[in-house]
């Protein structure tokens, strides 16, 4: 072989090896957190533009903490299940679903309840007032997929109602920004998405809202903090400090709304006008207590193995229980 | 005893397949570990037993999706391709705007396929159109583009006068095997963009929507490569009927030039 490929061959190899050994030395001293773009995450957004998570984890040797923005939760807790995140802001759903397939972590904070909307067509809105959910027969209506917070509590409205999800409507599968872009072309009728898409969608006219989830399910959980089962076993006084700046930037939203929102706008890029519109519209609250997450969740876990149920029998898989999707101790401990 | 040379040679692509599967499945059952991570080759053998309800009427909604596109693709890009390939003038006048086309991926133009086809299956088919269009018109134009100046000089001698004989009997002959190459490659990127086509909700089935909109969403990793071995499987098959119908019966005159 002539010289100069030897070297230049050399070069590549020093090069990829570089390339490798920084992947691994950068993950040191960082904290990954997972998040998404709704103001029911707000904490999130709040605690990082505050600069509390770097401040308040410095002492347990975290010098950064890197934000990362999932369009849902599904990839989010796929990025978990492969190891790159260590806590995740996240609907309560896609975690359960991720932990009958193995995923090693759990819930320790409740992040909010409530704050979903149904957004209907205007032209449809004077149909929906006279015959109400009776209307929505026949419909089409875009909201998460199924297993997916919304997907359940439409479901369990809809045959509430007489009305079956699966043959009397059509129900797409869509992110809440393609659901808004969906109802703006006319290709659903219906949408069900959380803050601050339904006041997006009734400012740009293409819709109006009818029905706050609230009214639906009172009190239903919707986000929660998940922290992975490695940090929970080998640095509790991190997770204790994690929840303590959540607590923090939980209250400082219940405290300033307004200028949350402007966080939010800032973050996401959209107009502040609109989030400070949904905010006060919403019927989402910000709250830090798993507790009052719990019967709900265990809710979902039960409809989830439902959907799965020929799979996880086959597999072996038991309905999960509290201790299974909860680890309540680090928030009671610090509480009291 | 050795087999045959001839049995041998038969089997050649056996025995790599199979190291393959041995080592995934060794892999997965002692140095992975995690099946949401990668399960065993044993496994995503069972979800194929599991999924035995819903994989006919996936791979047909997901065929109908690719034939739209297809077809679209093909009606379009060869017309377009012979222009572009006969003619210097259009070539000039479309170059540009195919070339600031076609390194748009497929993916990105799912906003714009929700809005002018609304969710249905066209939305879909526009989708794999665009995957498939740009091979078949660069296959088209170049066949159109590098017919030989003698064969052209020698169809006039022999009376075909004007373009459109000329194209007929002169430049589509010459052509076809570029045509089918570019059409070959448009197929494979075709059925590549298949799971983009299907994973904003068009349907209620089809191999990508179920691959990305329900196994990926409840993690379930084995029937995503069961799906994933489905959508090469059926690859393979469409380019081997392509490739015995039309490379070995069509172009049978071509065998010889080369081998």
């Amino acid at each position: 072989m002539e010289r100069r490929t030897v070297i230049s061959l050399i070069a590549i190899g020093a090069i990829a090896v570089t390339v490798l050994l920084a992947g691994c030395v950068e993950k040191k001293n960082t904290l990954n957190l997972g998040y998404q773009p709704s103001t029911h995450q707000l904490a999130a957004m709040v605690a990082a533009e505050k600069g509390w998570w770097e401040e308040d984890l410095a002492k347990f040797g975290i010098d950064e903490v890197e934000l990362f923005l999932f369009p849902s939760g599904p990839p989010e807790m796929t990025a978990m299940l492969a190891g790159d995140l260590d806590v995740a802001y996240v609907g309560t759903a896609p975690p359960i679903s991720a932990l009958y397939e193995g995923l090693d972590a759990k819930i320790i904070a409740g992040v909010q309840t409530q704050g979903s909307a149904i957004v209907i067509r205007p032209e449809l809105v004077e149909d929906y007032e006279r015959d109400g959910v009776l209307s929505l027969k026949g419909k089409t209506i875009a909201t998460y997929p199924p297993g997916s917070i919304q997907h359940t509590i439409l479901s369990k409205w809809l045959s509430d109602n007489g009305i079956d999800p699966e043959t009397d409507v059509d129900i797409k599968a869509m992110t809440p920004s393609d659901a808004a872009s969906a109802i703006g072309a006319k290709s659903v009728d219906v949408v069900f998405v959380p803050s601050p898409h339904p006041a997006i969608i009734e400012d740009e006219g293409t819709g109006t809202i009818v029905k706050w989830s609230g009214e639906i399910w009172p009190n239903h959980a919707c986000c929660c903090l998940v922290a992975s089962g490695t940090l929970i076993r080998e640095h509790p006084e991190i997770v204790t400090q994690i929840i303590q700046t959540h607590i923090n930037a939980t209250e400082y939203i219940n405290e300033h709304p307004d200028e949350a929102a402007e966080i939010f706008a800032k973050w996401q890029g959209a107009d502040a006008s609109t989030i400070k519109h949904s905010m006060e519209i919403t019927d989402a609250q910000w709250i830090h207590d798993p507790h009052l997450e719990v019967e709900s969740s265990l809710g979902y876990a039960e409809v989830i193995y439902g959907i799965n149920r020929e799979r996880y029998e086959a597999k072996g898989i038991e309905p999960l229980r509290e201790a299974d999707i909860f680890d309540s101790s680090f928030y009671d401990e610090l509480v009291g | 005893m050795r087999p045959p040379a001839a049995i041998r040679e038969k089997v050649l692509w056996l025995a790599p397949l199979i190291t393959a599967i041995v080592l995934w499945e060794f892999l997965a059952g002692y140095v992975v570990k995690n099946p949401a991570l990668l399960p065993r080759f044993s496994e995503v053998v069972f979800s194929f037993y599991l999924l035995r309800k819903n994989i006919p009427s996936d791979i047909l909604t997901s065929f109908l999706h690719f034939s739209i596109g297809l077809a679209l693709a093909f009606s379009i890009a060869l017309p377009l391709g012979i222009g572009m390939g006969w003619f210097r003038n259009v070539f000039k006048a479309v170059d540009p705007i195919i070339e600031i086309l076609r390194p748009i991926p497929p993916l990105a133009w799912i906003p714009l396929a929700i809005v002018w086809f609304h969710l249905t299956h066209y939305a879909a088919g526009f989708i794999i159109f665009l995957g498939a269009f740009f091979p078949i018109l660069i296959g088209s134009y170049t066949g159109f583009r590098d017919v030989p100046r003698v064969l052209v000089e020698t169809g006039k001698v022999l009376g075909c006068i004007g373009d459109k004989k000329l194209i007929r009997y002169v430049a589509l002959p010459y052509a076809l095997p570029s045509v089918a190459t570019g059409t070959r490659v448009g197929m494979g990127v075709g059925w590549m963009s298949l799971v983009a086509a299907e994973m904003f909700g068009v349907s209620k089935s089809g191999l990508g929507f179920r691959l990305f909109n329900e196994f990926y969403y409840w993690k379930q990793m084995d029937y995503v490569i069961a799906y994933m071995l489905i959508l090469g499987l059926l690859a393979l098959i469409l380019d081997r009927l392509f490739r015995h119908f039309v490379e070995d019966k069509l172009f049978r005159w071509k065998k010889g030039i080369v081998k």
